[in-house]
């Protein structure tokens, strides 16, 4: 991981990469005129989370509790749910489950794929 | 397309959209995918859970309240075995799995207020919450702030919340855990006599079963909470 002393933490430059672009749902929703509280992808990012817990990866508690250091300290001005994504990834980067260099790659090809056409 | 239809689509324009995908969302689908191909869980486990996420929110619980308050017998139901009664209103504990998700413990109490007593729910744990019947937590639910403060000081929390509760009147914290789910059967409002289930379900919001706030006629909204900081964040132990 790539990443920057932050107190206790370490800071991963992709996350940071993204969160600073500040386009957050709560930012982007009023822009377009759009009054849903949520972004679509919140209940698939639930789904992530169950699942990662159903099949032992990533049990619940466990996440919840590093979960809450991120997000009372480098997530900590981040919206929900944003922060919840942020954090989430930031676990399973900091337990090698998947890497950085692996995510950057992929979100470069999803985003060609998502604006393809 | 005839002209009724060509009519009725005009009469009705798309809603808003918005027109940008941001980085956010690519990030979700992305570790998705990695998540998948390394076998950290099965495409057809988060169309699963997803599926359920979808269909949950406090309108369950809503209207378990109200049919309790309308229904005697089922109250009773509802206090001796709340989770079995919830199949009563449509609500199975087991979905999706057989034994719901690993977040959700098969087991609801429903505290019951009354003019002397006041319950208000937290999991100073982590964020265990009755998601069947209320649907996601509110941010400020799952706060550091809110489980540390309620259990020390509840009437200046729920004060802060908007919620006076007289001096004679208790207030009791519940705790909710891994093994127990709790959620706050508030009491019938005055001035909804004649009301049917429907007109009291929509004052029954999730702020009152989770007894931040308190039903009453012509409220059927929660505000939006601010969500404060922890001052002291909890101790780094699992993340690098």
């Amino acid at each position: 991981m790539n990443a920057k002393s932050d107190g206790d933490y370490a800071r991963v430059r992709l996350l940071e990469e993204i969160r600073s672009q500040g386009k957050e749902w709560e930012v982007l929703a009023p822009l377009y005129g759009v009054t849903n509280p949520d972004p679509p992808w919140k209940t698939s990012l639930v789904g992530i989370c169950e699942s990662l817990s159903d099949s032992g990866a990533l049990p619940s508690l466990e996440r919840r509790h590093a979960e809450d250091e991120l997000k009372d300290s480098v997530y900590g001005e981040v919206p929900s749910p944003e922060s919840d994504l942020l954090a989430l990834v930031h676990i399973l980067l900091s337990r090698s489950l998947v890497t950085e260099d692996d995510l950057a790659n992929r979100m470069r090809a999803v985003r060609a794929r998502v604006e393809a056409v | 397309m005839t002209e009724q239809h060509t009519h009725t689509l005009g009469m009705h324009p798309p809603a808003p959209q918005v027109d940008e995908v941001s980085d956010y969302e690519i990030l979700e689908i992305a570790v998705r995918e990695l998540a998948i191909e390394h076998g950290l869980f099965t495409a057809e486990d988060h169309r699963r859970f997803t599926e359920w996420a979808e269909r949950i929110g406090p309108t369950g619980g809503s209207r378990l309240i109200a049919k309790a308050w309308t229904d005697p017998a089922f109250k009773k139901r509802v206090m001796d075995n709340a989770t079995e009664a919830c199949k009563e209103i449509g609500i199975d504990w087991s979905e999706p799995t057989g034994f719901g998700t690993p977040s959700d413990y098969m087991n609801l109490r429903v505290l019951e207020n009354t003019p002397k007593l006041h319950h208000v729910i937290v999991c100073t744990l982590c964020s265990c919450y009755p998601r069947p019947l209320l649907g996601m937590s509110p941010e400020w639910y799952r706060s550091t702030n809110y489980r540390r403060r309620l259990v020390r000081w509840p009437r200046e929390v729920l004060a802060e919340l908007g919620l006076i509760v007289p001096p004679d009147v208790e207030v009791r914290v519940e705790d909710s855990n891994q093994k127990c789910r709790f959620m706050v059967m508030p009491m019938r409002p005055e001035g909804t006599d004649n009301w049917s289930e429907e007109q009291l379900a929509e004052i029954v919001t999730r702020d009152c079963m989770i007894g931040v706030a308190m039903p009453k006629a012509g409220r059927t909204e929660d505000i939006r909470r601010p969500v404060h900081k922890a001052r002291r964040p909890p101790q780094p132990a699992t993340v690098q």
